[in-house]
């Protein structure tokens, strides 16, 4: 077991801009931190690098507080699980998740009973003299899992372990990974495009965006208060709404804004917001109220979404082109497509963006 | 199934079946050649089925080349050390054009490949000359130094590992605590077996048939190879026709063993890559 710590991380390919920018970032020891961000975003060379199968362009790495940079990859105390699994095609289910420990020299029997045990945690015993090729995708994910765990490393990597997996099995997967997180109390890394997966398997989430990290938090805290427009975006689903507006006045205890022309909404504050001008309402679509047209600002209903237990309603709204969505208990409020209804967010869960997207609470 | 009798497909079938008799003939005719006497070979017609005079044919090739086993086993020797250095050197070489990245590598490689272009007799008298510097000459190890890594077996190495072994495989070794070398040989190797199959073959036919090379570095009798040896009865007087075939017959034997024993590997590995497994 061991905690993290990054100092000033970048790295560059040649004259390419930085794939990863001066990250700083400490990683608690037997934490299960989660990297997410869309694609392309810099979390695998993050990751990679903590592999050691990158080099470190700038920065420092420490593992367990001894300084890993040009420390080879075996020696680190990492076990990484790919998204592809890479399991060698040539060896058993066996062989593979023994094969680390055979490098290093031991013993046959102790190899065996290690295999043995993290065969058992997985209930993969079944399956260890067979090639990989002879199992479902499941199946090698968990010898994958298996052989990370038969090394006992100090901190687990996981490259977007679930992705190439069906959506139900995915779920599973993900509640298996987050009890062997309780049994084994080992470090963890996961890297994840997927938010709901960042969600429900983290302790903390580093939100990435082009190279940097946008905000660090538990999930619920990057729910509540996102520190900018990208995290308030990233997180949830449906997205939050993000109404453009003018922000016109502004008192020590409410705020007036005008959205889409002439629609006039007042909000409550906390404080006095400095802010003028063209800003961005943030709101999700589960604080978003309907109410009577004079109280709130007017949309046009243009789709209804059923869930079952619930159902998204999606307006139009004069000058923007996103749809608005809110999601409602099922049934009852009688809306139907062309309805003019009024709009008015939750102003404890409403945040306004700044022109940089900076978060401005209200309250 | 009932193959169809329509007259396209019967003269498809015609034309492909000319096509291997003509291309099995000489050899048909060797094998029948190694089984008579001169006399019978130069009537007219020729004979069409094997006869009895095999061994009167291997004793008439033992006396004019007294050294023929020996021949043999050059040529045995010559033929495998240049197959296991190529299938090392050249699967070396192309995993590494194939799995990292280097500088210049592209000119490196396009280098490699462009010494395929030159035609192989450009490099006989260089090679003479290099070899006599050395105190190489008549010694097998010009033969097997020079060809112990082809540029056709590295490309073919490159395509292969690069097609068929993801990166992932190298880095999960390389976290485990395989070294570079190790890498290579513990998970590379294992999986281009196929290639190694291929390779093998060609480059063994290749180095058994090799008449270029020996004809030039080899210059007494003992240690010419069987191709050599063979054709050096064709110089002076009669020619000895049932022993050259009687001795064709023997050297062509292990291309045949090799050939059915590494057949399907062979075809295995020309249609690798085409579908991933
Ligand atoms: N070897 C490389 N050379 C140049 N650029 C690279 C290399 N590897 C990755 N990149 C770039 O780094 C960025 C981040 O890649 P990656 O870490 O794989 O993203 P993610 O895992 O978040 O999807 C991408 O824009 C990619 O183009
Ligand atoms: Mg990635």
């Amino acid at each position: 077991m061991a905690h993290l710590s990054l100092r000033n991380l970048s790295k560059r390919y040649d004259n390419n801009p930085p794939v990863i920018e001066n990250l700083n970032l400490d990683i608690h020891d037997g934490e299960f931190m989660v990297f997410v961000g869309p694609s392309g975003c810099g979390k695998s060379t993050l990751m990679r690098m903590i592999a050691g199968l990158e080099e470190i362009s700038a920065g420092e790495l420490h593992i367990g507080g001894e300084l890993a940079n040009d420390t080879p990859p075996a020696e680190r105390g990492v076990a990484m699980v790919f998204q592809s699994y890479a399991l060698y095609p040539h060896m058993t289910v066996g062989e593979n998740m023994g094969f680390a420990l055979k490098l290093a020299g031991k013993s046959k029997q102790e190899v065996a009973q290690a295999v043995g045990r993290a065969a058992e945690i997985l209930q993969i015993s079944h399956l260890l003299e067979r090639k990989p090729k002879a199992l479902s995708g499941g199946q090698r994910q968990r010898v994958a899992i298996g052989r990370a765990i038969v090394r006992k490393p100090k901190v687990f990597l996981f490259d977007e372990p679930l992705s190439n997996l069906d959506a139900s099995l995915r779920v599973q997967m993900r509640i298996e990974l987050s009890k062997l997180h309780k049994e084994l109390g080992t470090t963890m890394i996961y890297v994840t495009h997927d938010q709901v997966e960042a969600m429900t398997l983290g302790d903390r989430i580093a939100v990435f965006n082009q190279g940097r990290m946008e905000q660090l938090g538990a999930p619920l805290e990057l729910y509540e208060r996102p520190a900018n427009q990208f995290v308030a975006g990233f997180l949830g689903s449906p997205k939050m709404n993000f109404v453009p507006c003018q922000l016109k006045d502004a008192s020590s205890s409410e705020i007036t804004l005008s959205v889409a022309g002439d629609n006039r909404l007042v909000l409550p504050s906390s404080h006095t917001i400095a802010a003028r001008g063209d800003i961005t309402l943030g709101v999700r679509p589960e604080h978003l109220h309907i109410v009577p047209l004079e109280q709130g600002f007017r949309a046009r209903v243009d789709l209804l979404e059923h869930l079952g237990d619930a159902e998204i309603v999606y307006l139009e709204l004069a000058g923007s082109e996103q749809p608005i969505a809110i999601k409602l208990p099922s049934g009852g409020h009688g809306l139907k497509q062309g309805d003019l209804v009024g709009l008015r967010p939750d102003a404890a869960r409403a945040v306004l963006f700044g022109k940089q997207g900076q978060a401005i609470r209200l309250q | 199934m009932k193959a169809k009798l329509n007259p396209a497909y019967l003269s498809a079938y015609a034309i492909v079946l000319g096509g291997a008799v003509i291309m099995l003939m000489p050899f048909w005719f060797m094998f029948v050649f190694a089984t008579h006497s001169d006399t019978d070979i130069l009537s007219v017609p020729p004979p069409m089925w094997f006869g009895d005079a095999f061994l009167d044919n291997m004793r008439l090739l033992l006396g004019r080349l007294p050294y023929f086993w020996h021949n043999l086993g050059m040529s045995f020797y010559v033929a495998i050390a240049t197959t296991v250095l190529n299938l090392f050197f050249c699967s070396l070489a192309g995993y590494a054009f194939a799995m990292f990245e280097f500088k210049y590598k592209e000119y490196l490689f396009a280098g490699v490949l462009s010494t395929m272009l030159l035609p192989a007799f450009l490099g006989m008298i260089p090679s003479v000359l290099i070899m006599t510097g050395l105190g190489w000459m008549n010694e097998p190890r010009a033969l097997i130094v020079p060809a112990a890594c082809g540029a056709m077996g590295v490309f073919m190495m490159r395509q292969f590992i690069g097609s068929a072994i993801p990166k992932e495989l190298l880095e999960a070794a390389r976290i485990d605590g395989c070294g570079e070398f190790g890498i290579y040989w513990r998970i590379v190797v294992p999986l281009i077996t196929p290639a190694f199959g291929t390779l093998g073959l060609i480059t063994f036919i290749g180095a058994w048939n090799n008449f270029m090379g020996p004809l030039v570095i080899m210059n007494d009798m003992q240690m010419y190879t069987v191709p050599l040896a063979l054709r050096s009865l064709s110089g002076t007087g009669q020619v000895p026709w049932g022993a050259i075939s009687a001795g064709s017959a023997v050297a062509v034997l292990p291309l045949l063993v090799l050939f059915v024993i590494t057949s399907r590997r062979l075809i295995e590995g020309l249609t690798a890559g085409a579908v991933k497994a």
